[in-house]
């Protein structure tokens, strides 16, 4: 309901701005969005959930030749990527590399596939894409500074790493490119649909939408979306982290409990 | 879902065959895509509530040499610590999961052998006629005359308390690294080297793995992060329906055609497990967020 409501609010809104002919402005307010809902509550039956992501190109007269492209940023993160070697016989992981900062989770959607709708330095610049995520090796854990053979890292390791890092994010539905996943509707308003995957990192999740014209940016607006656990999970979530004693101590009470609460009802039986 | 299915399947087949189920819920909990480090630790939690209720039942029968199973379980809360740092040390060093599987692969294609080995001879003389002679080791054994002997009224035994503190221990280190009870060593270990009586083995057992397993959880909870409650819940009800549905139909097959199955499933793991080492994985590389550390 408060999602068709803003929906239809945004879409008013827009059509008050066409109609009353705001001249061109600067382009930080060439294009105004929103989203369906700026907080996500997982809890433990969490499958994934839709949100729409939408607004309004303003005062442009182009003709259609707009694009608009839509990037969900998780919260940052460092990861460490291993990568498995056959050593006598059987694959162990036999290196480590530390990378980061990189989001948790990354999506981008647009009307068109992103290259043909900005150069690679556009891209570049803006972090559109995963391949253009920057990043650097942090390798600060012992096992990859340790010296070993094959673990010198040059720009073509780096670019396996990250290609690798995407692949396998990928494969978790964690980092998405859909080249279709804007439409246009009227040449004036677009509207983006996401489904956020089950495993969401949590956290502040930053929201950016582009305006590209001619392969350049025309129109920026960031905004904020959280993810968020709640409930028994979110306890436990806490407790397993922050007081890691007391969350064991609790495993082991409900074991107890259930396996003298199974002996007495069988023994009744 | 799936997990309580999982759980309930493995629950069947620890009732049908009188195991703890840890040793085969595990390496499935790996195969479905669990974490090797998040399914030990949260499989010994599960095995702390199936040993309760299973213990109990021995108690009540007074089925439990307690002196026999505090000193197991000394032995056994040491072994586990150590086996916790290990775990820890693998871990940081991005080994853990080949410690892991190497583990199985060994434990379980020595103990499917041996299992296989004994009950198809069992079948075989059973068929011919012949009565099963059990078989037991020369009459005294020197590792249970050693110093620091202490009386086991329970079990009828003045044995030195070495020889179960260091079972204990390597029972408790294998219970940390591979989410099991233990039973599966500790039971044989207790009948053919400590000689002690079949008929409070398996109470002792359970009493000292309930006290070893918890000491697994906690500490893995504390030291690795590695417990999901969640996950060992829903085991715990899936084991708890499958074992009652495992006793009942265990009871219509024989002894020694259930053990010859149960050791073909222990070798089909191991298989399993050893392949998927040898082989080369679709994916060489792997990604783990990096802990903040202290």
């Amino acid at each position: 309901m408060k999602t068709t409501l803003s929906f239809l609010a945004s879409v008013v809104l827009a059509a008050m701005c066409v109609s009353s002919g705001m001249a061109q402005k600067a382009h930080a307010n060439a294009l105004v969005a929103d989203l369906s809902k700026d907080q996500i509550r997982v809890a433990s039956n969490f499958t994934g959930e839709k949100i729409l992501l939408f607004g309004a190109i303003e005062g442009r007269d182009t003709g259609g030749a707009s694009d608009v492209v839509v990037v969900v940023r998780g919260p940052s993160e460092n990861f460490t990527l291993r990568r498995k070697k056959r050593v006598a016989g059987i694959w162990v992981n036999a290196e480590a590399r530390t990378l980061g900062p990189l989001p948790g989770y990354y999506a981008v959607a647009s009307t068109r596939p992103l290259a043909d709708i900005a150069p690679v330095s556009e891209r570049a610049k803006h972090q559109i894409g995963p391949e253009y995520l920057r990043f650097s090796l942090l390798d600060q854990t012992p096992e990859a500074a340790a010296p070993k053979t094959g673990s010198h890292s040059g720009p073509r390791d780096i670019a396996l790493y990250h290609e690798s890092f995407v692949r396998i994010k990928s494969g978790q539905n964690l980092y998405s490119v859909d080249p279709d996943g804007v439409r246009i509707i009227a040449d004036r308003l677009f509207r983006a649909e996401l489904t956020l995957p089950s495993g969401l990192p949590f956290g502040t999740y930053i929201t950016e939408f582009f305006l590209f014209e001619k392969g350049r940016v025309v129109g920026y607006q960031t905004g904020e979306l959280s993810v968020a656990i709640t409930g028994l999970e979110q306890w436990l979530r806490v407790t397993a982290h922050d007081m890691p004693l007391l969350y064991g101590l609790f495993g082991v009470f409900i074991a107890g409990l259930m396996g003298w609460g199974v002996a007495t009802l069988f023994r009744r039986v | 879902m799936t997990l309580i299915g999982m759980g309930g399947l493995v629950g069947f087949m620890s009732g049908m065959f009188g195991v703890g189920g840890g040793f085969l819920m595990t390496p499935l909990l790996i195969f479905i895509g669990i974490p090797p480090a998040v399914a030990v630790a949260s499989e010994a939690n599960q095995i702390v509530a199936s040993s309760v209720s299973g213990g109990l039942a021995h108690w009540r029968r007074r089925a439990v040499d307690i002196r026999m199973g505090l000193i197991l379980m000394s032995g056994g809360v040491a072994g586990s610590y150590a086996g916790v740092q290990l775990f820890k040390l693998l871990r940081a060093l991005g080994q853990v999961d080949l410690l892991i599987s190497s583990s199985y692969v060994i434990f379980l294609s020595v103990i499917g052998a041996l299992m296989l080995r004994e009950s198809l001879h069992a079948i075989r003389e059973t068929r011919k006629g012949r009565p099963i002679r059990v078989r037991r080791p020369g009459q005294h054994s020197w590792i249970l005359r050693l110093p620091l002997r202490m009386r086991f009224r329970q079990s009828g035994l003045y044995i030195s308390i070495i020889p179960p503190l260091l079972i204990g221990f390597l029972v408790g280190m294998l219970s940390a690294i591979m989410g099991v009870g233990g039973g599966f060593i500790m039971v044989p270990a207790m009948i053919y080297l400590l000689r002690m009586p079949t008929n409070v083995v398996i109470g002792t057992s359970l009493f000292q793995i309930i006290f070893v397993t918890s000491a697994v959880t906690v500490l893995h909870a504390v030291e690795n992060q590695t417990v999901d409650i969640v996950l060992a819940v829903l085991l715990m009800i899936g084991g708890v329906i499958g074992a009652q549905f495992g006793a009942i139909a265990g009871q219509r097959l024989r002894g020694e055609e259930l053990r010859a199955l149960l050791a073909l499933i222990v070798l089909g793991v191991a298989c399993k497990l050893l392949l998927d080492l040898v082989f080369e994985p679709a994916e060489l590389f792997s990604i783990q967020r990096l802990e903040v550390g202290p």
